[in-house]
């Protein structure tokens, strides 16, 4: 699980949306990621701990990509969870 | 005609109240290796691959203390011969492999709450007994109680990802007694019928409140088993061993009749102690720690809104041995100075000069802060208590190491000594049950 860079949008309930994103890669890179679409959201509390799942949709490379993000409230930090 | 039917009316209230001492139906919640189970999910939640549940591993060992000892284990370690509180040193030993994982007392405070929070939609009345157990009296419940119990196992497995064993009784002992039976993730009853074929057959060292001394003392007399116990006279065993023993003999016979305590006892003293890294020798270096027990106690105290007249301080040398000094003041106190002055003259009249690695600062006969008569010959010093209250809320907001006394800059000493490093107040772990 990856922490990222997020620029998110936040609804008048107190939600947080994902819009985009940046991954450094090994290879140094980075990768700004627009997220297209989000499938669903689920908030978790493993251990007490609250985080919001997020499985969304981009079309990266010409391709259709699914993938999942968290955002971890305590901390305000986002994760790419998978890919 | 109707005097009469009002007759029939009083007459059946009357019943009805009698019958309202039924038998209560009281469940114990206990987590299954807490602070192990509670870091692999959270491990888990970030990412990590490992189940720390499903390998050798433990919780425990802080780099900086003399020992580390194993806090928690999971069920492979337990293979190991590996127990609770043994030294790292020592399960490493047993098992080379071992995982070892630091405590997060923030994240066990968090699972703790949440789990409280989960139970709170079943009942009002939960008593918290530790960070990993809770009562709950279930006897006014709306479901039948085997539903909600499963309800409850569940959904603390599904919602927050860690299993509990649940104990069903119709006290908080029996409840108790039920929950340590085979783990993990399952739930058993001991109801008074059952008393005879679960839990007398037990080892008598099982019963609440029989420690290796009690134990040593009954297994003398041939009381092997919580049933020995339990089929023994009850005036011999009062004569015996007085009102403890009628206590734990009740217990053998499943009796019980407290309460589940949704409200805490009030707190009768407060402390803080520390065993040292290495041992202490010289009185420079006691007098900081003493001051950084001092900081912490009285910031304890006065978040509770008490003053206290006895300030207690404690020491444990080199070879174990412990002794103490304690001094009642004319004026009862929350400042921090004059705790830490009167701990450092207590200290400076005992200390035999010999090396410590236990120090420890208490305070007890508590009062409420609001009420207590003022000595003629201390005038009551507001600066002081302005200045304490300012440090508090300054260490509330930026936290507790955002100011501190200049003396422990490039001391080594930490300036707030004692305790875990959560800023709430948590009585619990009363050896009351």
């Amino acid at each position: 699980m990856k922490p990222i860079e997020m620029i998110a949008w936040f609804t008048k309930d107190g939600y947080p949306i994902p819009l985009r994103y940046r991954l450094t890669d090994e290879d140094e890179e980075n990768v700004v990621i627009k997220v297209d679409k989000i499938l669903f959201k689920e908030e978790q509390k493993i251990a007490g701990n609250r985080m919001i799942l997020y499985r969304c949709e981009s079309i990266i490379n010409n391709t259709l990509r699914v993938f999942e993000l968290k955002y971890e409230i305590s901390t305000c930090k986002w994760f790419l969870f998978k890919m | 005609m109707n005097i009469s039917s009002d007759n029939i009316k009083i007459k059946q209230v009357f019943f009805s109240e009698v019958f309202l001492l039924k038998e209560r139906v009281i469940f114990h919640i206990d987590v299954n290796s807490a602070y192990l189970s509670w870091e692999a999910v959270y491990r888990l939640q970030h990412g990590e691959k490992v189940d720390l549940r499903e390998i050798p591993s433990v919780v425990g060992g802080d780099s900086t203390k003399r020992h580390g000892i194993v806090l928690s284990k999971s069920i492979p370690a337990k293979k190991y011969n590996i127990a609770t509180g043994e030294t790292i040193y020592s399960a490493l030993q047993k098992c080379p492999n071992l995982v070892v994982v630091q405590p997060n007392f923030e994240l066990y405070l968090n699972a703790s709450n949440a789990l409280i929070e989960l139970l709170s939609e079943y009942s009002s009345k939960i008593q918290r007994y530790s960070i990993d157990e809770a009562f709950l009296d279930y006897t006014d419940g709306e479901k039948h109680w085997e539903d909600a119990a499963y309800e409850i196992k569940e959904r603390i497995k599904r919602e927050l990802g860690f299993t509990v064993n649940i104990g069903v009784g119709p006290n908080k002992l029996l409840a108790k007694m039920a929950s340590d039976f085979e783990k993990p993730d399952k739930i058993h009853t001991l109801f008074k019928d059952e008393i005879k074929d679960k839990m007398w057959p037990l080892p008598v060292e099982d019963l609440f409140m029989v420690g290796p001394r009690t134990k040593a003392k009954l297994n003398k007399r041939g009381i092997f088993t919580i049933g020995d116990l339990a089929n023994l006279n009850r005036d011999y065993i009062y004569s015996w061993l007085k009102k403890p023993g009628l206590l734990i003999w009740e217990y053998a016979n499943g009796i019980d009749n407290s309460i589940v305590r949704s409200e805490p006892l009030p707190v009768k003293s407060i402390g803080n102690s520390t065993t040292t890294a290495f041992d202490v020798d010289n009185r420079k270096e006691a007098h900081m720690i003493l001051l950084a027990l001092s900081e912490k106690v009285s910031m304890r105290i006065r978040a509770i809104n008490r003053v206290a007249y006895v300030v207690s301080v404690g020491v444990k040398n080199s070879n174990f041995f412990s002794y103490s000094k304690q001094m009642k003041l004319d004026m009862p106190t929350d400042s921090t100075n004059t705790i830490y002055e009167t701990a450092k003259k207590l200290f400076d009249e005992m200390w035999q000069g010999e090396p410590l690695r236990l120090l420890s600062v208490s305070l007890s006969e508590l009062l409420d802060n609001n009420f207590y008569q003022l000595s003629f010959f201390e005038d009551e010093n507001i600066k002081e208590k302005l200045f304490d209250r300012t440090v508090d809320n300054i260490r509330g907001r930026f936290g507790q190491k955002s100011i501190f006394r200049s003396c422990f800059l490039h001391s080594g000493i930490d300036p707030l000594i004692g305790g875990v490093t959560i800023e709430e107040e948590y009585p619990m772990m009363s050896s009351k049950i």
